[in-house]
């Protein structure tokens, strides 16, 4: 949404209608509808096997679907060949030519549409400058790293100047560092080229930083779409909940019974709507717990010292429960202890559907 | 240390016949025959001039030999690449049953094939002719050719076509400009065992050429006769006839040597 500004960003509107994939008698993708603005960055975001490579495969036209119509600017492209569809990808392997030099390899979505040579140069020199890789150009990928590859992938998607970049976990292979580093330039070069984004990752907190909206995917279905902050802070689903954050929400089985919470044995007082009388799944992020002379019993299970945070896991009542906290706290493993958190912190979700209960 | 000396021993196993008929080549019919066999002998190329310009030259035997082989060869490449690639790659139906067909008649000793494919090139008025034999040929060299130039193109991930396609490089100029040139190892090993097959394919030239058509494996034969072996003709003969193979061997080595270990690492670097 924040590049929809820019005057080049006009075309790239993606619409996704009730797409069924089925493998056999699995069905993989259960009807997702999507939409996607032009010149948004937007992540599917989802464990393994949950349908979002499927989804974005679906939408390059490199898998066949079984329902569902695909319209990009409008045009129903279902039936459409990969290559009428005015889209690049960048895959997880980063699928280079490996008998071209890096020249070549950028050149190669050129010269397929017969480009003049002076206007294919001068392109693949512009692309290659925009990922820092223009001293490359007469390499061969295998003579590449992993991070130089990945910025070929990504010049050889950028030349053609398509309505769509189709981006699948295209920093999965790069180390840690390269990692984040790579992150950040990946979404400054959208912003600047302003070209509408969809981006494949199982990393949570990679499609929360990098993502204009995500659509997270749960088992062939979209679990909830929205900006990351809003998903972070309300997600629809205990799965949801689960799934996001690093360490994620934690989750504690709960009853609701007449105004109050009660949980592991101890009802808690909450300053907030708790619903209707019943079981219930109670979620609480690791940041808003803290130790306090009052709350739910607990035992410290174990201390993990990451340096500049500590997470402490809580036994509580059989549940192992994460408390994470900057300062570093004064409890031993081993010690009986109670744990608390504010009324604003705490997200309900019926106990049968994962449902969130209204607030 | 051990290895260079097994490997030592190996070569000299291996190398000893085609050194032996190379002395023998330079010998005269008398010096075959001296026992104890003699090491240090007066060379001549007596032999040489007899097979090449002599009256039973094999000559026009070799340029035969040429023909079938390069022709074979260029239609087998010509069908079993494509072949192969669908057989990799595209969604077809019965796509296994046909894998184990191909795979199934190279299971057939050849033997058992001369007469009926001698009746059916008699039929067909194609005995002792170019097309009978190249034929006869390609039904041996397409299913091999096929069945090794699968397990290359099945080594090329998938992601290589769909980049391609997603370049709008389409199915035809995918495979010509990004999978091909990927598979030229398995393309020149293939041609080798083919061309090889055919050069010194014995059995079929002699039943169903012999005369018209007579490759140079059929026309060394006549220097062994009822009176007598020429063994040093014979041995000049088998040193012309090797000499194509082993140029194109050594003109495509470099790729043998990558190709006869292709899937012995899973994805290593091709």
């Amino acid at each position: 949404m924040s590049a929809t500004g820019d005057a080049a960003s006009d075309a790239g509107r993606v619409s996704m209608r009730g797409i069924v994939k089925r493998h056999g008698a699995l069905t993989v993708l259960h009807g997702i509808d999507l939409d996607i603005e032009p010149g948004e960055f937007f992540a599917l975001l989802g464990p393994s096997g949950s349908g979002k490579t499927t989804t974005l495969r679906i939408l390059a036209g490199l898998e066949s679907l079984s329902g569902g119509r695909v319209l990009l600017d409008g045009r129903d492209v279902t039936d459409r060949e990969p290559g009428e569809r005015d889209v690049a990808m960048v895959f997880q392997s980063y699928a280079l030519y490996p008998h071209m030099t890096v020249f070549d390899n950028i050149a190669f979505p050129l010269r397929m549409v017969a480009t003049p040579a002076t206007g294919i140069d001068r392109a693949v020199r512009e692309a290659a400058a925009l990922v820092h890789i223009d001293h490359l150009l007469s390499r061969r990928p295998g003579q590449l790293s992993g991070g130089q590859q990945q910025r070929t992938a990504l010049a050889r998607a950028i030349v053609r100047k398509p309505r769509l970049f189709l981006l699948d976990e295209p920093l999965s292979n790069l180390d840690a560092k390269l990692r984040l580093e790579t992150r950040v330039e990946l979404r400054k070069l959208q912003r600047a080229l302003g070209v509408t984004t969809v981006y494949v990752t199982h990393d949570q907190e990679e499609a929360m930083t990098i993502a204009d909206r995500v659509a997270v995917f749960m088992e062939g279905r979209i679990a909830q779409i929205g900006r990351p902050q809003d998903i972070f802070a309300k997600p629809s689903s205990a799965v949801v909940a689960a799934f996001l954050g690093s360490p994620p929400m934690n989750l504690l089985p709960a009853e609701v019974r007449a105004g109050t919470l009660r949980v592991a044995g101890v009802d808690l007082r909450v300053d907030r709507a708790l619903g209707a009388d019943g079981n219930v799944t109670l979620g609480v992020r690791p940041a808003a717990l803290r130790i306090a002379p009052a709350g739910m019993p607990a035992r410290v299970y174990l201390i993990e010292d990451l340096g500049d945070t500590t997470i402490v896991d809580l036994d509580v009542a059989g549940h192992i429960v994460k408390l994470r906290t900057e300062a570093r706290p004064n409890v031993r493993e081993g010690d009986n202890v109670h744990v608390a958190f504010a009324s604003h912190a705490c997200h309900l979700f019926e106990r049968d559907s994962g449902a969130r209960r209204g607030d | 240390m051990l290895l260079v000396a097994v490997a030592a021993l190996l070569l000299v196993v291996w190398a000893f016949p085609v050194i032996w008929a190379l002395l023998t080549s330079f010998k005269t019919e008398r010096d075959v025959l001296a026992y104890p066999p003699t090491v240090i002998f007066e060379p001549t190329l007596a032999n040489y001039r007899d097979v090449l310009f002599g009256s039973a030259s094999i000559l026009p035997n070799l340029l035969s030999s040429t023909i079938v082989a390069g022709a074979s060869t260029s239609l087998t490449l010509l069908f079993a690449v494509p072949a192969a690639y669908a057989l990799a790659r595209l969604d077809l139906p019965a796509k296994r049953a046909s894998g184990f067909y191909v795979l199934a008649t190279q299971m057939l000793p050849p033997v058992g094939l001369i007469i009926p494919y001698y009746l059916v090139l008699q039929k067909v008025g194609a005995l002792d002719t170019y097309t009978g034999l190249i034929v006869i040929y390609l039904t041996f060299s397409l299913p091999f050719a096929i069945w090794l130039m699968v397990s290359y193109f099945e080594d090329i991930p998938r992601e290589m076509e769909e980049a391609a396609l997603l370049d709008r490089a389409g199915r035809l100029r995918a495979l010509w400009y990004v999978i091909l040139p990927q598979v030229r190892g398995g393309i020149a090993v293939t041609t080798i065992f083919v061309f090889l097959n055919a050069w010194n394919e014995f059995l079929f030239a002699v039943v169903i050429g012999g005369n018209r058509v007579r490759p140079v494996t059929v026309a060394m034969f006549n220097f062994i006769s009822v009176e007598q072996t020429l063994w040093a003709k014979l041995a000049a003969g088998a040193m012309l006839a090797m000499a194509p193979v082993i140029l194109l061997g050594l003109i495509a080595q470099r790729h043998i040597v990558k190709g006869l270990t292709v899937g012995a690492v899973k994805g290593a670097a091709r």
